[in-house]
C-alpha cells in the first residue's frame, strides 16, 4: 500500500468511527425491520420515539454535567420527585380550589432545578466530588419523593370537567402535527441544546471547564457558575422527564425514574461523550439514546428474553467505550504526521 | 581514576527532535560531593533520570564499579547501590517511617508476612547514622520537609546505597535544616559514599562541593575541583555569555510614565513561597524581568497579580487607578492577563482546537445576543495566528499536535487577544525551541514597543539579559535587587538572587 493510499484509509477509518453509532442505529433500524416485519410500521415508530424521548431528554441534560467534567446520577430520583410534586399539587385543594395545571408544571420543574441548583453548589462551592454530590441528591430526591405521599401513588391526575383541573395529561399524550408532543419537546430540546452547546460562549466554556478546568479559569471563565448552570439545565431536563411520565400514565409513583440515570449516562457513553470531559456532543446523546431504544423495542418484538435484553445491553455499552478507546489510540497515532507537517512547514 | 564509582560514558538522550542530552561523559567519586550545575532545561535532570534508572539513554553506557549496567528501570539502579532523592519529596504520608523506609522491599518473614521487628531494627540504625531522633512510629506525613527529606536518606541507607543523588535538597528547606543536612552530608561522605548535589545556590555548592561540573545545552561544559572554581568560574560557563551571539539590544527610550504599580503585596502562601511586601512598577512599553532561583515565589508573586491566588495586603494600579484582581476574571477586566509557566497545566485545553484555544478568553467579544458569531471569532483567530507566525497547516486541528513553540504562542494570542495592558508571563519561553524563543522575544518587543507594560518571571540569567530592559530580583518571597539590565553583570544577578545561608553575603 502506498503512503497516500494509507492514509487516506486511515482517514477513512477514522471517519467511521466517529460515525459508529449512526451506523449501529442504521444497522439496528435495517436488522429489526428485516427481522420484525412490524418493525417499521408507522405506529410502532411513533410508539419507539416516544420511549425514547425519555431517555433523551435524560440524556441531554446529563451530556452538559459529563461534558463538563462532572455527571448527576441524581436524575431518575428528581423525575420521580418532580412527578409527585405534580400529582401532590393535582391532588390537593386548597380553600375547595384546583391549583392550575400551568402552576403545577412550573413548581415541579422549579423543584426539579431546586435539585440541580443545589447539585451545582456542592459541586462548585463546596468542591464534593460531582459523583458523591449527585449521588447524596439521588438518595435525598426519592426519598423526598416517597415523604410527600407517604410511599403512596396518586392516581386519576387526568383530572375531571367538572372541577375544571384538566389539562395535564396534555402533556404526555397529545399528538401535534401526528407527532406525540414529548417527541417534539425531546427535538425542540436536542436543536436547542446542541446549538448552545456549539454555538454560545456558555458551551464553549462547557467544553473547556471539562478539558482543562485549570486553563478555563486562567482564561477568566468562571468555572464555578458554568459548572451550576450545568447541573441546573440537568435537573430541569429530568423534571420535564417527570411531569411526561406522570401525563402518560395519569399518575404519579415515587418510585417512578429508578435506574434511568444509568440509562441516561449508557446513552452519552455511546454517543462518544467522553466521561473525562471535554469532548463529546448532544447530537451524540441523542443517537445513543435512539440506539438503546431501538435495541430495546426491537428485542421485545423479536420475542427475545428481558434477561437476555438486559445483557444485550450491557455488552453494547461494553463495546461502544471499547472502540472509543480504538478511536482515541488511531486520533494519537495520525497526530504526529500532523505535528511532522506544521514542523515542515516552519522549515520552508 | 580508581575513586571513580559510576560513570556515565558518552550518553545520548533525545525527546522527539529535541536532543537533550549529547554525548555526555560525567564521573561520580567515591567519599565526595560531585557537584552538577546548569540552568533549567541544561540536561542536569535528564541525566540524573538515565543513572537511576527512570529512563534510558539513546546511546552510551553506565558503568559502575569497573562493569556496565543494563538500566531498564529504576529497581537496576536500586539494585547497583544507586539512590536518588527527588526535589518533589516522595514519601508516603499515610505511613510511618519505618514502613516508608521500606516501601517497595518489605522484609518478608514466614513467605508472606512483613517482618516489622526487622524493619524497625534497620530503620533505627539508619536514623542514627544520620543522627536523627526520630520516632520511627510517627506518620510521614506529620513530619517536617527537612525530616521527610531525612527519611528518604534513611530509606537509601537502609538498602546500602553507593551513590546518592540529592535534586535541589535544599530549595524547600529552612535555614537551620540545610545546615543539618550538610552535616548529614559530612558523615555519608566520611563513610565512602557517593553524592551528587544538584542545586542553584552558589554559596551552598561552594562550601560542599569537591568536584564540580556544569552543563548547557544538554552538554557538559565545564568541569574543574574545588580548588579552581569561584563564583565567577561557575557563572561564566552557566550563562554561557557568547559574546559573538549576542543578540542586538534595541536602543530603549526609559521616558515612559509608570503603568502597572505594585505596592506592598503580600500573599500568605500556605504550602508555597509566601510573597513578602512586594512594589514595583512598570511602565508603559517596558519590559521587566523578575529573577529568582526556585522557591523564590516569583510564580507566587505573578499568580496573585493574575487574580489566581488571594493576596493578603497590597494594591495594584494600571494608569493610576487601582484594580480590583480578587479572581482571574476581575483581572482580565482589569486589562491583565498572564501567560502560566505549565502550558500543558495551566494553559491549553487538549480536546479544543487552536482556533477554539486562541478565542477561549475572548468568547464574549464575538457574541451578539449570547450567540457566537463563528465567521468573526474565526476571522479574528487567523488574524492573530498569522501576526504569530503560528505555524499550523489547519487552526480547526487539535492543539495538541503544534509543537511546543507554537503551543506557547497559542497561549499568549489567546491572552493578546483581549488587549491586556500588562502582560505577565512565567517563564515565557521554558521547553520552546531555540527558533520559537527568538520569534516570542522579539514579539514581545513589539508589543513593548506599542505601549504593553510586559512583567515576566524567569529562572534563567540568559533570559533576564536578554528580554528585559529591567530586573529585578526575588529571594525568598521579597525584591532584594534591581538592575538596569544594559549595565548588569551575570554575576552580580546571580549572586544578588543566592539567599545567604548565614552570615551576610
Amino acid at each position: 500500500m502506498s503512503d497516500g493510499n494509507r492514509s487516506r484509509f486511515a482517514a477513512v477509518a477514522l471517519l467511521l468511527l466517529k460515525l459508529r453509532a449512526v451506523l449501529v442505529l442504521l444497522i439496528l433500524l435495517v436488522a429489526f425491520s428485516i427481522l420484525t416485519p412490524s418493525f417499521l410500521t408507522a405506529n410502532n415508530l411513533s410508539i419507539l420515539a416516544k420511549h425514547v424521548s425519555i431517555n433523551a431528554i435524560l440524556a441531554i441534560g446529563m451530556t452538559f454535567a459529563i461534558l463538563a467534567g462532572g455527571i448527576d446520577l441524581s436524575v431518575g430520583s428528581v423525575a420521580g420527585l418532580a412527578g409527585m410534586v405534580a400529582g401532590g399539587l393535582l391532588t390537593v385543594r386548597i380553600g375547595g380550589h384546583t391549583v392550575g395545571v400551568v402552576w403545577v408544571v412550573f413548581a415541579a420543574l422549579l423543584v426539579s432545578c431546586g435539585v440541580g441548583l443545589l447539585n451545582g453548589l456542592l459541586v462548585s462551592r463546596i468542591g464534593v466530588a460531582p459523583f458523591i454530590a449527585t449521588l447524596g441528591t439521588l438518595y435525598i430526591a426519592r426519598g423526598t419523593a416517597l415523604l410527600i405521599s407517604n410511599g403512596k401513588t396518586f392516581p386519576n391526575l387526568g383530572g375531571t370537567a367538572t372541577s375544571g383541573s384538566t389539562g395535564f395529561s396534555v402533556i404526555g399524550q397529545s399528538f401535534v402535527l401526528g407527532v406525540p408532543l414529548p417527541v417534539w419537546m425531546m427535538i425542540v430540546i436536542a436543536a436547542l441544546a446542541s446549538a448552545i452547546a456549539l454555538r454560545t460562549p456558555f458551551g464553549r466554556h462547557v467544553y473547556a471547564v471539562g478539558g482543562n478546568e485549570r486553563a478555563a479559569r486562567l482564561a477568566g471563565i468562571r468555572v464555578g457558575r458554568v459548572k451550576l448552570l450545568t447541573y441546573c439545565f440537568s435537573g430541569f431536563c429530568a423534571g420535564l422527564v417527570g411531569l411526561i411520565i406522570a401525563s402518560q400514565l395519569e399518575s404519579a409513583h415515587p418510585a417512578t425514574g429508578e435506574s434511568f440515570e444509568l440509562n441516561a449516562i449508557a446513552a452519552v457513553v455511546l454517543g462518544g461523550t467522553s466521561l473525562m470531559g471535554g469532548r463529546g456532543s448532544v447530537r451524540g446523546s441523542l443517537i445513543g439514546a435512539f440506539v438503546i431504544g431501538v435495541l430495546a423495542d426491537g428485542l421485545v418484538m423479536m420475542g427475545v428474553s428481558e434477561f437476555w435484553q438486559i445483557v444485550i445491553k450491557g455488552l453494547v455499552i461494553v463495546l461502544a467505550v471499547t472502540v472509543d478507546q480504538v478511536q482515541t489510540k488511531v486520533e494519537a497515532r495520525m497526530a504526529p504526521a500532523a505535528l511532522g507537517e506544521s514542523i515542515a512547514k516552519v522549515a520552508v | 581514576m580508581s575513586d571513580v564509582v559510576l560513570e556515565a560514558r558518552g550518553v545520548t538522550k533525545r525527546y522527539g527532535a529535541n536532543v537533550a542530552l549529547k554525548n555526555v561523559t560525567f564521573q561520580v567519586r567515591r567519599g565526595a560531593v560531585n557537584v552538577l550545575i546548569g540552568e533549567n532545561g541544561a540536561g542536569k535532570s535528564t541525566l540524573m533520570r538515565l543513572l537511576a534508572g527512570v529512563e534510558t539513554a539513546d546511546a552510551g553506557e553506565i558503568w559502575m564499579e569497573g562493569r556496565q549496567l543494563a538500566m531498564r528501570s529504576p529497581r537496576d539502579a536500586e539494585a547497583a547501590g544507586i539512590a536518588i532523592v527527588h526535589q518533589e519529596l516522595a514519601v508516603l504520608e499515610n505511613l510511618d517511617l519505618s514502613e516508608n523506609i521500606f516501601a517497595g522491599r518489605e522484609l518478608v518473614r514466614s513467605a508472606v508476612l512483613i517482618d516489622c521487628d526487622g524493619q524497625d531494627v534497620r530503620s533505627e540504625a539508619a536514623l542514627k547514622e544520620l543522627h536523627k531522633p526520630l520516632k520511627l512510629r510517627s506518620l510521614a506525613g506529620t513530619l517536617s520537609l527537612g525530616n521527610r527529606q531525612l527519611v528518604e536518606v534513611a530509606r537509601s541507607l537502609a538498602h546500602g546505597a553507593k551513590v546518592l543523588i540529592l535534586d535541589e535538597p535544599t530549595s524547600a528547606l529552612s535555614v537551620a535544616e540545610s545546615t543539618s543536612l550538610f552535616s548529614v552530608i559530612g558523615e555519608l561522605k566520611r563513610r565512602g559514599v557517593a553524592i551528587v548535589y544538584i542545586s542553584h545556590r552558589l554559596h551552598e555548592l561552594l562550601e560542599l562541593g569537591d568536584h564540580f561540573t556544569v552543563m548547557r545545552d544538554g552538554r557538559i561544559v565545564g568541569q574543574g575541583e574545588r580548588a579552581e572554581v569561584d563564583r565567577q568560574w561557575i557563572v561564566e560557563r552557566m550563562s554561557g555569555r557568547d559574546l559573538e551571539r549576542e543578540p542586538e539590544r534595541p536602543a530603549k527610550q526609559t521616558t515612559c510614565e509608570p503603568r502597572f504599580e505594585v505596592q506592598g503585596i503580600a500573599t500568605n502562601g500556605a504550602d508555597r513561597t509566601a510573597v513578602r511586601d512586594v512594589a514595583f512598577t512598570v511602565g508603559a512599553g517596558e519590559i521587566v524581568g523578575v529573577y529568582g532561583l526556585l522557591g523564590s515565589g516569583r510564580t507566587e508573586l505573578l499568580e496573585a497579580l493574575a487574580g489566581l491566588d488571594a493576596m493578603t495586603a497590597g494594591e495594584v494600579r494600571i494608569s493610576g487607578d487601582a484594580v480590583c484582581v480578587d479572581s482571574v476574571a476581575d483581572a482580565i477586566s482589569a486589562g491583565i492577563a498572564l501567560v502560566p509557566e505549565d502550558r500543558q497545566r495551566d494553559g491549553l485545553v487538549p480536546e479544543l482546537s487552536i482556533r477554539e484555544n486562541i478565542s477561549l478568553a475572548s468568547l464574549p467579544d464575538f457574541a451578539r445576543r449570547g450567540w457566537l458569531r463563528r465567521r468573526a471569532e474565526a476571522a479574528r483567530v487567523r488574524e492573530i495566528a498569522a501576526q504569530m507566525h503560528i505555524a499550523a497547516r489547519d487552526l480547526e486541528a487539535k492543539v495538541t499536535t503544534l509543537s511546543g513553540g507554537n503551543q506557547q504562542k497559542v497561549v499568549l494570542a489567546r491572552c493578546l487577544m483581549r488587549r491586556p495592558r500588562v502582560l505577565l508571563l512565567d517563564e515565557p519561553t521554558r521547553g520552546v525551541d531555540v527558533g520559537a524563543k527568538a520569534e516570542i522575544y522579539r514579539l514581545l518587543r513589539e508589543l513593548s514597543a506599542k505601549g504593553l507594560s510586559v512583567l515576566f518571571a524567569t529562572s534563567e540569567i540568559e533570559e533576564a539579559r536578554t528580554l528585559a530592559d529591567r530586573v529585578l530580583v526575588m529571594v525568598q518571597g521579597a525584591l532584594v535587587a534591581e538592575f538596569d539590565a544594559a549595565t548588569m553583570t551575570d554575576e552580580a544577578l546571580f549572586a544578588a538572587a543566592s539567599p545567604a545561608v548565614e552570615g551576610p553575603r
